[in-house]
């Protein structure tokens, strides 16, 4: 999936919550307010709009620090799944 | 010869009939009651005419006997029928085939014996046993005043037969049968008509009707008595038939096919008072064991030695009244560790005044174990997207950010099935 489309469910899974919109991806996941909650929710609707379950990794899935790395780390589930 | 109200009347398709009319005609169509009275039978029937009909002679001749509809008898409810020994009788057809003679070895009828179908919370159809006495629970009511009941719910159902009983054995209670091929539309054709001035159903069957009724048509009907049951009745629904129908009489009972109706609560609040398990003795007294909801009634059709059903709904206290979280086992969601109770978020749900009903489920998720997602039905005509953000703004006012539905599903109408629920 590409970069982009990866922000933008983000961007809706924030905004419907009432919350801003990402600034920028090296903001950090805490200073976007982007919680594990709305990691889940991301992966939810990233799996529904691919139609596939995505496998994850947990060892990387622990070095998420800012939003970059969560949009890395979906572009890399999509691309292996 | 059992004893009922033969003056009480029945109104079929096309028909309106009293009992004793009605038996009349079964009398005339079936076979001498002694040919059936050794066995255990399940009249199988594609007409509501029939099915009271099947049932007055199953009570005037105090046959063992239940009644389905035609439409359930897959090959496998047949061969449930095997298990249990029970012959079905084809009503269906112009002439009915005679019932086969037991073989040798099957178990006696058991006279006055009410077979009733459940499809219970799974869909299978499930057999449970009843007497006339268990299914006549309007018996603890006094002074019912004279009224004419429509009745929405599935042949040979338990809320079917409870209908079907109260209008068997207590004075002026008359019926108004549904067309189960277009039940919304009968019911607004009986309204209509101001045939109707009581109803019995579910939320579910409420919320369809708000949803295909002119709303002005409702409010004009005259109904004097309102029961609703059968699910977790939601406050919303309550408000919504309280400002519909300002002084008729609201209740929502608590039953089911096993306990039998428990508790009446009248006071137009969800749930029910704290108070309610503090009065033990007969007919029915109740209690909370950690969570679950304990029954012991005189309408239970199978109890424990201390004569307690486990009734498998959850209950919380909250302040000083109890409020049902659902079955155990499948309506808690777990997020993370946290907990969060469907029956809760939907509630929420129906609260907002865009939302005619709703329905949360849990959805496998990574890192957390569990989303709620949710399916809903909107009012009037707001885009999916508008309305996410507005249900989603509604729930994090007053629920936990957990328990927020993260994926929702807008459908069309109101998804009812046969029993009336969803």
């Amino acid at each position: 999936m590409q970069r982009t489309e990866i922000l933008k469910i983000m961007n809706t899974v924030l905004t419907n919550k009432g919350r801003p919109v990402i600034q920028e991806e090296t903001q950090s996941t805490r200073d976007a307010n982007f919680r594990s909650l709305d990691f889940s929710e991301t992966a939810l609707r990233i799996e529904t709009k691919i139609g596939k379950e995505l496998s994850f990794d947990a060892a990387s899935m622990r070095q998420i620090e800012t939003i970059k790395d969560v949009v890395d780390f979906f572009e890399g589930a999509t691309a292996t799944t | 010869m059992k004893e009922f109200c033969d003056g009480n009347r029945v109104a079929v398709p096309g028909d309106d009939l009293t009992w004793r009319q009605l038996l009349d005609r079964a009398n005339a169509r079936l076979d001498a009651p002694t040919a059936l009275a050794d066995q255990r039978v399940v009249f199988v029937i594609d007409d509501i005419e029939t099915a009271l009909a099947a049932t007055i002679y199953t009570l005037a001749h105090d046959l063992d006997a239940g009644v389905i509809d035609a439409g359930r008898v897959s090959d496998g409810v047949r061969e449930r029928f095997a298990e249990h020994a029970i012959t079905p009788i084809d009503l269906t057809a112009a002439s009915h085939a005679q019932a086969a003679p037991y073989a040798a070895g099957d178990p006696v009828a058991q006279r006055g014996r009410v077979t009733v179908f459940t499809s219970g919370t799974t869909g299978h159809l499930k057999l449970v046993e009843h007497t006339w006495a268990t299914l006549n629970t309007f018996d603890r009511v006094n002074n019912l005043p004279a009224n004419h009941w429509f009745l929405p719910y599935q042949i040979g159902s338990y809320a079917w037969y409870q209908m079907v009983a109260m209008a068997l054995f207590v004075p002026g209670q008359h019926l108004v049968a549904g067309d189960m091929k277009d039940l919304a539309a009968s019911f607004a054709s009986a309204l209509g008509r101001g045939a109707v001035t009581a109803s019995s159903s579910t939320p579910t069957f409420w919320r369809q009707a708000l949803m295909s009724i002119d709303r002005a048509q409702l409010a004009s009907a005259q109904l004097d008595t309102i029961s609703i049951g059968g699910e977790i009745v939601d406050q919303a629904i309550l408000d919504e038939l309280r400002s519909l129908y300002p002084t008729a009489k609201i209740r929502h009972i608590y039953a089911s096919s096993e306990a039998g109706a428990a508790i009446v609560v009248t006071d137009g609040l969800a749930g029910f008072p704290r108070s309610v398990t503090e009065r033990q003795g007969e007919p029915v007294s109740v209690r909370v064991d950690g969570d679950r909801l304990f029954v012991r009634s005189r309408y239970a059709n199978s109890t424990d030695d201390d004569g307690w059903v486990d009734t498998g709904d959850l209950v919380e206290l909250r302040g000083d009244r109890y409020f049902f979280c659902g079955r155990a086992g499948n309506t808690m969601i777990n997020i993370g560790g946290h907990k969060a109770f469907a029956p809760d978020i939907e509630a929420h749900l129906m609260k907002h005044p865009d939302v005619i009903w709703a329905k949360v489920t849990a959805k496998r998720a990574p890192l957390v174990g569990n989303l709620p997602v949710a399916a809903v039905v909107l009012k009037g005509t707001i885009s999916p997207d508008e309305a996410e953000r507005l249900l989603t703004s509604h729930c994090l006012e007053e629920l936990a950010e957990y328990a927020v539905p993260r994926m929702w599903k807008f459908l069309e109408r109101v998804p009812m099935r046969a029993s009336l629920k969803s």
